[in-house]
């Protein structure tokens, strides 16, 4: 058989099985285009210039939504397969060898596989950029987002694909191969067993979801903890897929036992209809859950980040003027103190030079200790040797704490007091430098750090002096191998400038208290200053999650669309028989009415019980964005959850009627 | 009156508009008494499978009418169809149409459970029944699991549960071995005794030979009918064959 007949039957096969080919070669595009997205989303200069985690958390998603393609990819194709084996099975009983069959395959498969890779990618990048210019133009953001096209990003995509088109090439040609023409000829008609109840799997599914579950709500801090983190997402996802398969099966099964029930006209076809195609059924179920997930993480959380923006500044900056101070080490505590009286004094002048008075300010003083706890005390270790995650001492002088505080606590010499975030004393002495101090503990979050403090390793110590304090950085640096403590600062104003001119307040500021002498490095930011700066990066985050919801609400349908026109191929027949005997269409409208129920609340719920799952590692996420409001967080998950039950509920109601069209 | 009366029946199937359509069936006129066993014969295109459908309202006239104990079947709203075909007519395949996805015991009750019949009463009358057709032992089994006749014999006790009017079976042997065929035409026979009205299609003679009269239907019209009376199944058989070979104008 020559290579031009092949190809020539490849092709005419393709068009004479356009009903089922164009089907599978649009969603085998679009699967691709929505890859290509993906990756291209890693490469985007937004997500690559802002941090290494973000770039991880990307190709995470790029992974999730890869096994969805071949999961889906997979689907579809045995659902072609199905159809086609009627075909294949008379090409060889005409006297097709199964090696010529095997070609016809491949090259079917080359031109599926090709036509599918390059018109994806070219649909993935139109759509990228289209999708990219309507949500610039929806959310008006100070800065415009590129999306990014590259050879990269492409031959990526083409790579992953043309590997999941061999893995089909592979199950297709093994279909053929191991079969004899006449169960190929009778197709997808073979009697399927009954599925049996797997109540391994089912407990393998609970104890897998379990421990993702359990993962996602310990989890102290999910960027550091990022490996983590992935497991839990891992775990979850192969419970879902378990539970998903085994529990329904055993569920149905229960359902038929109870006979009052099963003996309904609506139960009766569709508990044994589900129970019968569960396997696929399954499958589809928990891949609209995954991403019914993702749709409403993504969205969630981006909507609260961008939401919680001014929360983000107030956190940020406690007042509309901050000043960061670094000195040199050598300086004592007072001579801080007396350096920020001086700028303290600079800034009334310059704030009176502006037209303008200073109505509020406050600073302290503090000392970053770098190291780790041994046995309640703390040793400084070398950055060369220190751990990935290293242990913190925050060192403030009391007399700042009572001035932040507005407070008047009396400590005695050698009482200090403690604020626990990640780091806990077990005995009543705390041992820093050469010095034993009694160690009294503080229930509430000292203002001089933020909510971000509890998600690392940091241990808060209010000294009853700046003495102490330079007593205890000289015992460390001290040591052969020293690392330099030295003494920051902040501090805080507000003026009386009104929204007009607080700008070129802030300008001002800027510009004229840098040069403050050699010792003591300032460092001013205005809130107004960062406010578009952060509106611009939450604005990204927002944009990214909208454009992920949107991405993987397209996928949901798209399995959906697919899932409704497989089961109503495979059910047309049945239902046919069963009208022939006396059922009418009311009570076949009604059964697929409740079948449609179950397929729609089913993921919808479990992705609802998913995301409250993940609520704790999400809000620890956005606590790293200074967002510390879990009231805010729920109420927008809580809205997404149902915008996306509605969308859902949308696509199933009009994919179902492509589906009681198909059976009737 | 009849206990089903065919009168001037005629059915046209029309491809498209404007072109001639096909006459399946040109004039069909025949009775049926209650508690007969009647075969209709003919080869294939015949229009005998045509003339089930009509009868089964699967299908509706193109001309005349039929009517079961006086009523016109066409006379049954649409809305009414199914439950007149769930509950006056009993069906006997040749593929026996039989849902894998339902063991046999629930394939038997199909028809009860669509009636909304209570589970207790189901229960009571699925077994009595299976037992009389030898399938007690396989009730829990599912399609793909048992031989042929013995899927014609679920097929046959899901056309039985209801108590319908009328059996209505279209070649039921086609697919069957001569023994389950000859095993499947006693229990016809059997129930036939018992007071049941059953019209079967077929193109065999040996299984015409069961029922008390056959029909032969050629080019959509009835052309002959013979009547058992009180020969044996061979004599009749052998007529009938007869019939066929005259027919055909082959005969001696």
């Amino acid at each position: 058989m020559g290579k031009l007949f092949s190809t020539k039957l490849a092709w005419r096969n393709i068009q004479s099985n356009k009903q089922v080919y164009l089907p599978y070669t649009l969603a085998a595009t679009i699967t691709v285009s929505m890859f290509q997205m993906m990756i291209s989303l890693i490469l985007n200069d937004f997500v690559q210039d802002r941090s290494s985690t973000l770039v991880q958390l990307f190709s995470m998603g790029a992974i999730v939504v890869g096994l969805f393609s071949l999961i889906f990819i997979f689907y579809t194709n045995s659902f072609l397969m199905k159809r086609r084996k009627k075909e294949l099975g008379l090409y060889n009983i005409l006297g097709l060898e199964k090696k010529h069959i095997r070609k016809v395959l491949l090259l079917e498969n080359l031109m599926i596989g090709a036509i599918s890779i390059a018109l994806g990618i070219f649909l993935g990048n139109i759509l990228g950029q289209l999708s990219f210019l309507f949500l610039n133009y929806l959310l008006q953001l100070p800065v415009v987002m590129t999306y990014s096209v590259s050879w990269l990003g492409a031959g990526v995509t083409a790579a992953v694909f043309m590997g999941i088109f061999l893995l089909t090439l592979i199950y297709n040609t093994a279909q053929v191969t191991f079969s004899n023409p006449i169960t190929l000829l009778k197709g997808g008609k073979e009697g399927e067993k009954e599925p049996k109840s797997s109540p391994i799997l089912f407990i393998l599914g609970l104890i897998s979801l379990i421990s993702g579950y359990t993962i996602s709500m310990t989890i102290d801090n999910p960027v550091q903890a990022i490996l983590q983190f992935f497991l839990a997402v891992l775990l979850v996802i192969i419970g879902t897929y378990l539970i998903f398969t085994a529990g329904s099966i055993i569920v149905l099964k229960l359902l038929k036992k109870n006979k009052a029930f099963y003996y309904q006209p609506g139960p009766f076809i569709s508990v044994s209809g589900m129970l019968y195609r569960m396997k696929q059924h399954a499958v589809g179920l928990a891949n609209i859950t995954i991403l019914a997930v993702m749709v409403i993480i993504a969205i969630s959380t981006t909507v609260t980040l961008f939401v919680g923006t001014e929360e983000t500044l107030e956190n940020r900056f406690p007042a509309e003027n901050t000043n960061s101070l670094m000195t040199n080490y050598g300086l004592s505590g007072s001579e801080v103190e007396a350096s920020i009286q001086e700028i303290t004094e600079h800034i009334d002048e310059l704030t009176v030079d502006f037209g303008l008075e200073v109505e509020s300010m406050d600073s302290f003083r503090f000392v970053n200790l770098i190291g780790k706890f041994e046995n309640d005390a703390f040793n400084t270790v070398s950055p060369e040797e220190r751990e990935f995650i290293p242990d913190m001492v925050l060192l403030v002088p009391l007399d700042d704490y009572n001035r932040m505080e507005r407070t008047s606590i009396n400590l005695e010499d050698n009482e200090v007091l403690v604020y626990e975030a990640g780091i806990e004393v077990n005995s009543d002495r705390l041992g820093l430098g050469d010095n034993l101090f009694l160690v009294n503990e503080l229930e509430d979050r000292p203002s001089v750090v933020g909510a971000e403090a509890d998600l690392s390793d940091t241990l808060v110590v209010i000294t009853p002096s700046a003495e102490a304090i330079d007593e205890i950085t000289a015992a460390y640096n001290t040591e052969e191998d020293p690392y330099v403590m030295y003494w920051q600062g902040g501090m805080y104003w507000e003026t009386t400038a009104t929204e007009g001119d607080v700008m070129s307040y802030g300008k001002m500021m800027q510009a004229a208290i840098g040069d403050h002498g050699e010792e003591v490095g300032v460092f001013y930011e205005s809130r107004s200053g960062n406010r578009e700066e952060w509106y611009s990066l939450n604005g990204g985050f927002l944009f990214l999650g909208l454009f992920l919801g949107g991405l993987f609400t397209v996928g949901a349908a798209l399995i959906t669309y697919f899932k409704q026109v497989s089961e109503g191929f495979d059910d047309r027949e049945r239902i046919q028989i069963m009208q022939k005997v006396g059922l009418d269409k009311e009570t076949t409208k009604r059964a697929t009415r409740s079948q449609i129920v179950w397929m729609f609340t089913l993921p919808i719920v479990t992705a609802a019980l998913h995301t409250a799952f993940a609520y704790s590692i999400l809000q620890k996420m956005l606590v790293l964005f200074s967002i510390n409001n879990p009231q805010l967080l729920i109420t927008v998950t809580i809205a997404v959850v149902a915008s996306f039950a509605f969308i859902y509920w949308i696509i199933y109601r009009i994919t179902s009627k492509v589906y009681l069209k198909i059976v009737e | 009156m009849s206990f089903i009366e065919v009168s001037n029946l005629k059915k046209v199937y029309t491809s498209r508009i404007g072109t001639k359509g096909t006459e399946a069936l040109q004039q069909v006129d025949f009775s049926v008494e209650k508690g007969e066993f009647i075969s209709i014969m003919g080869e294939s295109g015949s229009g005998k499978t045509t003339l089930l459908n009509l009868l089964s309202t699967l299908d509706t006239p193109t001309e005349g009418a039929i009517y079961l104990e006086g009523k016109s079947l066409s006379d049954i709203k649409d809305k009414h169809v199914s439950k007149f075909r769930r509950e006056q007519l009993g069906f006997v395949f040749q593929d026996f149409n039989l849902l894998d996805n339902f063991n046999l015991k629930d394939n038997i009750l199909l028809p009860l459970v669509l009636a909304k019949t209570p589970v207790k009463e189901m229960e009571a009358s699925v077994l009595p029944l299976a037992k009389s057709l030898g399938i007690d032992a396989l009730l829990d089994k599912y399609p793909y699991e048992v031989s042929g006749g013995q899927k014609q014999r679920v097929a046959v006790a899901r056309a039985l549960i209801t108590k319908p009017k009328l059996i209505l079976a279209d070649e039921p042997t086609g697919a069957l071995d001569s023994r389950s065929s000859q095993n499947l035409l006693e229990i016809f026979k059997d129930i036939n005794r018992l007071g049941q009205t059953i019209i079967m299609v077929t193109h065999s003679a040996r299984a015409s030979s069961y029922s008390n009269r056959v029909l032969f239907i050629r080019d959509g019209k009835v052309y002959h009918e013979l009547y058992r009376g009180e020969q044996t199944e061979e004599a009749f058989m052998e007529k009938i064959t007869q019939s066929i070979l005259v027919s055909s104008g082959r005969g001696e």
